[in-house]
């Protein structure tokens, strides 16, 4: 039993950056319909800020925070006018998803070349900390991990509920046109959404120095993942997404220690193809997923 | 006769080859109803959305309170006082009601007077006062027409042009429409509406335009066009004709 609780709950732990991740991949889906593939790229890159922040300037990981996010923000707007505005306006969203993947290939590759594909970690003197309650040990940096997950779903919750520009948001996901018609920006729309998406990244990427040591090659895997939790939570859904980040957590966690560390993905990947034939709206998602394709 | 609210100038329009307005012109004065006739594919939507920019003219004048608005945003046409309520209504179905009139008057025209439009719209529609906190896709067709204008008067226009207001709507609340629209225009907005329900649209509006192929081909007041026969026959179709009974749909 405790055995159990322990790999639920470093399963949990383990989940927050899908779902950071697949909250950004949502905002993203959700203004201008592509899956952002190059997410997980972004992840690693301000993850290799936050290293270098901490190595080189000697700045905490979680200070980092202040630096990364606005950075990563700025980065998600330039990328949105230099590469996906014009993108965004043709009907056939291929040529976005092509974007995307070319950029993730780039950056992927750009990173072996400045970073090399040794792993990188910040050493920081907390890492490998633990809280101990009763029998479970839980890890200092992952729990921070789950309560900036948390933190961020909430900011981005509240801006998507309370502010007008967070409701445009939402109104786009449904109908762009309509959105226009009101005389709302739909580039800044789009803009400000692949912002806070990229955002995301650049939180998910302080989660990632600060609780693993990471390469260049983990950019894809994890935008796959991410994209099994948005699937899982249902698209345009904030805590549907983190949630299935840390079900997905928990899949995975459940499966290494059962079965094999080995099968951890082979079963995340079979259980996203499961939701898809059974529950294509996803586990939390309502009808409006499937209605505007 | 009023001053020209609105006045459309040799309008051409183009999609890629296809030629879908041919010099177009119209006006519409200040405080009228005007209603934009004519059978499907005939260029009023097209007319409709060149206005409300959301297509470009490839040439002609889209004067509006004075100001040539051709070649500007849709967002400076919008806080200049013309709003377009969609064919087929296009809410936000995702939204609350209340979330759906507060994108209406996202812009600082509408913003300035929130709280009075939105009592306005409230005023207007009673049911979404009921059914503010709802969402807006689960409002019936009729209502959800509702929530459609109201969210266009959110942004506090002078022209309100909607493109097919009693689309797939009952008699009876074809019916009710008309008389909200007229309401809203009682209030001192000014409409232009796209209407395939011929009878009605002649009834409440005070003159029409009837367009073909992408030309306007005839013009009068509603009388004068309810009265001729074979103009209805000629260019709105057989249904037209038929249709004596009020609000066919």
């Amino acid at each position: 039993m405790t055995i159990l609780l322990q790999v639920l709950i470093n399963g949990i732990l383990f989940g927050t950056m899908y779902g950071i991740a697949a909250i950004g991949l949502s905002l993203v889906f959700g203004t201008m319909r592509i899956i952002f593939l190059a997410q997980g790229t972004m992840i690693v890159l301000f993850a290799y800020l936050t290293y270098w922040l901490f190595t080189l300037a000697g700045i905490d990981p979680y200070i980092c925070i202040i630096i990364t996010v606005p950075v990563a923000f700025l980065v998600g707007l330039g990328l949105f006018y230099t590469l996906f505005k014009d993108a965004a306006a043709i009907e056939d969203k291929n040529v976005s998803l092509l974007l995307a993947v070319g950029l993730m290939y780039m950056v992927d590759n750009l990173m072996l070349t400045i970073w090399t594909a040794n792993p990188r970690f910040c050493a920081t003197s907390y890492a490998s900390f633990t809280i101990r309650i009763g029998d479970v040990n839980i890890s200092f940096v992952r729990l921070m991990a789950l309560v900036i997950a948390l933190a961020a779903a909430f900011v981005v919750f509240y801006f998507l509920k309370k502010t007008r520009l967070g409701t445009a948001v939402r109104a786009a996901a449904t109908d762009m046109q309509a959105v226009k018609l009101l005389g709302i920006s739909s580039n800044w729309v789009m803009a400000v959404a692949f912002g806070i998406g990229i955002g995301l990244a650049g939180l998910a990427g302080v989660v990632m120095a600060s609780v693993y040591s990471f390469d260049p090659n983990y950019g894809f895997t994890f935008a796959l993942k991410a994209l099994v939790a948005l699937t899982l939570g249902g698209i345009g859904n904030v805590w549907g997404a983190l949630s299935a980040g840390l079900i997905l957590g928990m899949i995975e966690s459940l499966g290494a220690y059962y079965i094999g560390a080995g099968w951890a993905d082979a079963i995340s990947y079979a259980v996203f193809i499961l939701v898809l034939i059974f529950m294509p709206n996803g586990i939390f998602g309502g009808r409006a997923a499937v209605k505007k394709v | 006769m009023a001053n020209p609210l609105l006045e459309v100038r040799n309008l051409s329009v183009s999609y890629g080859d296809v030629r879908a307005l041919f010099d177009v012109s119209l006006t519409v004065e200040e405080g009228l109803i005007v209603a934009l006739l004519g059978s499907n594919g005939a260029g009023k939507s097209t007319l409709l959305k060149a206005v409300s920019g959301l297509i470009h003219p490839s040439s002609g004048e889209i004067i509006f309170d004075g100001e040539d608005l051709a070649k500007t945003s849709i967002k400076h046409r919008v806080n200049r006082g013309i709003v377009q309520v969609p064919e087929g209504r296009r809410l936000f179905s995702n939204l609350t009601i209340v979330e759906n009139l507060r994108l209406g008057a996202y812009l600082p025209r509408g913003r300035a007077a929130y709280k009075e439009s939105l009592e306005r719209v409230f005023d207007l529609f009673p049911v979404l006062r009921e059914r503010q906190n709802g969402k807006a896709g689960l409002l019936s067709g009729g209502e959800q027409q509702m929530l459609a204008i109201g969210r266009a008067v959110m942004a506090r226009p002078k022209l309100v042009m909607i493109d097919e207001a009693s689309l797939g709507l009952s008699p009876i609340l074809t019916k009710t429409i008309f008389e909200l629209i007229a309401a809203l225009h009682q209030q001192g907005t000014t409409i232009l509406m796209i209407e395939q329900n011929v009878n009605m649209a002649l009834k409440h509006c005070d003159r029409a335009y009837v367009m073909s192929t992408g030309h306007i081909v005839m013009s009068g007041s509603g009388e004068e066009l309810l009265a001729n026969e074979e103009l209805r026959k000629a260019y709105l179709g057989r249904r037209a004709v038929i249709g004596n009974q009020e609000g066919e749909s």
